[in-house]
């Protein structure tokens, strides 16, 4: 870089002096008046030497063109060095991390795979924990049901039990009732002992006592029995018509016959009635027939006829009346009978009648009997035991008997009951207690199973399967392997590179300047730029040299000047110079002039130092316009300062 | 070939889901920008238009690996087909392309013809793979592809091939897509991508 602005600075004196060279007599008169001929001469000298100088310089220019364009060169070579060093150690770096990565994921791997292998050794566990606890639970189902099952006959066994406790409440009230209302009569009976007993007389007293209800009962009875032979008085009266009964029967039948007898009769009379009737008519026909025969035959015989037929006629007649008559005779006979009958078939029904009365009068009568035989028992045997006192009663010790039974049996199965139902509660609670704690379990494994079928779907999804079932496959050229295999080439090359173009700098720093590279670029290298590498060594040496002439002369110019006008002229930026005078005060104190136009005009620029020459710049400058009188007026006042000092 | 079939039977089946295949990674590759846009062409399949690539030797994989895969749904033995996506910068696993295959073998002789029914099917799957762009994150490195196919244990691996991890992915975030069956092969879409931290 130094040696761009050297570079800069010596193109730039160079324009300067060209431009001075351009205006020679004026810069020559100007600069350098107090030179002679000889100084001239030199000058001129120089001139040529300089513009020798510069057609080199031209002639070079093209030459260091080239060497900026080659240092461009390098300084990109030198970029694109550090570049690849820095690609080289970031991918250096790249493969370390990748290389610790890879082992931070075959760790991860291995991890995950025992992970995997615990994972399904727990899924496995848990499935084999799911089975048998879901055998637990089918055989605990089993047991519940079992006991279920026991307490269905338990309740069965317990409703038998109930019904036959209620059977047996039931009898119990049965005979609690019938006891109370046996203790009931005891009671009334009791009192009415007591009641004798308070009328405690004597023997015959109770007996009295007792007998006035029995007596009165005797003489119900005896009114009864009276009553009972009045009615069979009566009975044997009712018996006595009623054994009358047979001998009307027969005559009625007596009658009944001769009834028939007189219609069988009656209807021979209407049937002799009806001969005697044809028999008339016979004889009327015979009579005509005789009228027409007795004209033809002979009246004796007809006389005989006639008289026999008259004869014939009376007989009928004859039978006819009396036939007539014993009608008649049978007819009244049987009007008189007839009311005798209507008489005794009343009779008869009235007495049929009365015979139903008595029957059911001695049905009444038998029961009456039955009853009153039954309370006389019942009478006696109150008797026999007021006789034997009421101490002993037969009945109520099986009673009593059979309601220890009762009660025992009751408690028995009440206690029973209550050990079913205090068996019931335990188990119950037990089986509860049990049934939750396996539906919690289950639930529990539920939602384990939910979990991990979730997570095989979710390993599922990501690409995990079964390394019992499934292997993964793919080709051995797939593009990835091809582009990781570029991808490691591509690095090795980089990498390659690298170490050369590492290894050219060392040589190259260690060479210094132009050196013959031994390590060859990618480029390979042309004999024109080798030829130009060659001329641009040269010229480089020469550019040198040139250098070194140049500031010498440059510098022996510059002080030359100092010395002659008393000036130290310093180009501070592009087109200012700044003049420092040899007899200043102060360091510091500088005059500064700027070049406007490239005739070579000058400027003066404010400085704190030529605001203390103002009256000096107003004269020369603005008046008289003229710079080197102004700086010599400067001079002669500094030198006039400091020797008066 | 599928369209002249009036049923549907097991090889039919077999090259129907190899074709959808072939076509689907096609559209993936296209779709993640694993290789360059310039080197995909347009093609029309199952009434859309679909990008298919002209890389020779991308071409030469695939119809290798389809091939293959054709042979072993004929058979069944095949579970699952996944295309892996990797960055080559990092060798991360940045997106698995996962699809299940359920192979029926009890299928009866020619069920009645369904190819339109399939064919709307694999459109729509297709169509999906093209929509989840919009959420999966970009890839912006340099990325490379992979076919893994899962396949029963007693399978014997032909010459190229060679056993490999699952190449699972980190973290990932899964989304399930459609399906679609032909009656004998049901085939279930799924993406994994890795979850990015901004998200």
């Amino acid at each position: 870089m130094d040696d761009m602005e050297d570079d800069t600075t010596i193109f730039s004196t160079l324009k300067s002096f060209k431009s001075l060279i351009s205006c020679p007599d004026r810069s020559l008169l100007e600069t350098e008046p107090a030179f002679g001929r000889s100084g001239l001469q030199n000058l001129y000298t120089k001139r040529v030497e300089l513009e020798e100088a510069a057609e080199r310089v031209r002639s070079h220019t093209n030459l260091l063109q080239l060497t900026q364009e080659k240092q461009q060169m390098e300084l990109s070579h030198k970029r694109a060095r550090i570049e690849l060093e820095k690609e080289a150690n970031s991918s250096s770096r790249d493969l370390q991390r990748e290389i610790d990565r890879n082992r931070e994921l075959l760790l991860q791997i291995r991890r995950l795979e025992e992970r995997e292998e615990k994972a399904n050794q727990a899924l496995n566990e848990q499935m084999e924990n799911n089975k048998a606890l879901k055998r637990n639970f089918e055989e605990l189902h089993k047991k519940a049901n079992e006991k279920d099952s026991k307490l269905a006959e338990a309740d069965q066994m317990i409703s038998e039990l109930k019904d036959e406790t209620r059977r047996l409440n039931q009898q119990i009230q049965i005979q609690e009732s019938k006891f109370s209302t046996q203790n009931l009569e005891i009671q009334a009976l009791q009192e009415q002992l007591d009641v004798q007993r308070k009328y405690e007389f004597t023997h015959t007293q109770m007996y009295t006592i007792f007998l006035i209800p029995s007596n009165k009962c005797i003489c119900t009875l005896e009114r009864r029995l009276a009553l009972q032979e009045q009615d069979s008085v009566i009975v044997k009266n009712m018996k006595s018509e009623v054994a009358r009964l047979p001998e009307l029967e027969r005559e009625i039948k007596r009658l009944r016959e001769e009834n028939t007898f007189l219609r069988e009769t009656k209807e021979n009379n209407s049937l002799l009635r009806e001969e005697t009737e044809g028999l008339r008519r016979k004889l009327e026909r015979m009579e005509r027939a005789m009228e027409e025969k007795l004209k033809v035959e002979k009246p004796e015989d007809l006389s005989r006829e006639v008289i026999q037929i008259q004869q014939r006629e009376l007989n009928l007649k004859q039978q006819n009346y009396t036939l007539n008559s014993s009608i008649r005779s049978v007819e009244k006979a049987r009007t008189e009978l007839m009311p005798e009958i209507a008489q005794l078939r009343a009779k008869a029904q009235e007495e049929q009648k009365k015979r139903e009365n008595q029957d059911s009068l001695v049905r009444r009568l038998q029961k009456r009997v039955l009853l009153l035989t039954k309370e006389r028992d019942g009478m006696r045997a109150i008797l026999e035991s007021y006789d034997s006192e009421l101490a002993t009663s037969e009945y109520s010790p099986q009673l009593m008997l059979r309601v220890k039974e009762a009660e025992d049996m009751l408690q028995k199965v009440q206690t029973h009951n209550t050990e079913m139902e205090k068996l019931h509660c335990i188990v119950f609670v037990f089986l509860r207690q049990k049934i939750e704690e396996l539906e919690s379990e289950r639930q529990q494994l539920e939602e384990q199973n939910n979990i991990l079928e979730m997570r095989l779907e979710r390993h599922n999804l990501q690409g995990g399967y079964d390394p019992v079932t499934t292997k993964v496959i793919h080709l051995q050229m797939n593009p990835t392997s091809i582009a990781k295999q570029q991808r490691t080439e591509e690095v090795e090359q980089l990498r390659v590179e690298c170490q050369r173009l590492r290894d050219r700098l060392r040589k190259i720093e260690a060479g210094g300047g132009m050196t013959t590279d031994d390590t060859t670029l990618i480029i390979p290298p042309s004999q024109e730029i080798l030829d130009l590498r060659k001329q641009m060594e040269s010229a480089e040496l020469k550019n040198q040299r040139l250098k070194e002439v140049f500031q010498k002369k440059i510098q022996e110019f510059r002080t030359a000047c100092y010395v002659l006008t008393g000036y130290q002229i310093d180009i501070t930026v592009e087109n200012q110079y700044r003049l420092t005078s040899v007899y200043a005060e102060h360091m510091e104190d500088s005059l500064l002039f700027k070049s406007t136009g490239p005739v070579g005009s000058m400027q003066l620029l404010e400085t704190d130092f030529s605001r203390t020459l103002t009256g000096l710049v107003d004269l020369h400058l603005f008046h008289q316009k003229s710079i080197p009188v102004f700086l010599s007026a400067v001079t002669i006042e500094l030198f006039s300062r400091q020797t008066v000092t | 070939m599928s369209k002249t079939l009036k049923g549907i039977t097991l090889k039919g089946s077999a090259e129907l889901v190899a074709e959808f295949f072939s076509f689907g990674i096609n559209s993936i590759l296209y779709q993640r920008g694993i290789y360059p846009a310039e080197t995909f062409t347009r093609v029309t399949q199952y009434d859309m238009s679909l990008q298919l690539t002209t890389d020779a030797k991308l071409k030469n994989y695939l119809t290798n690996v389809i091939s293959q895969l054709k042979e072993w749904l004929f058979d069944c033995t095949v579970q699952k087909l996944v295309v892996v996506i990797t960055c080559l910068e990092t060798n991360e696993v940045l997106e698995r392309w996962q699809f299940d295959l359920e192979c029926d073998k009890t299928f009866f002789l020619p069920d009645q013809c369904k190819y339109e029914s399939i064919q709307e099917e694999i459109r729509s799957v297709i169509r999906q793979i093209t929509a989840t762009v919009t959420f999966l994150p970009l890839l912006e490195t340099a990325c490379a592809f992979d076919l893994l196919i899962y396949t029963d244990k007693d399978l014997e691996v032909p010459e190229q091939w060679e056993e490999s991890g699952p190449q699972l992915i980190d973290q990932s975030e899964e989304v399930r897509l459609r399906s679609f069956t032909t009656t004998i092969h049901k085939v279930n879409s799924m993406v994994a991508y890795k979850r990015t931290n901004s998200t």
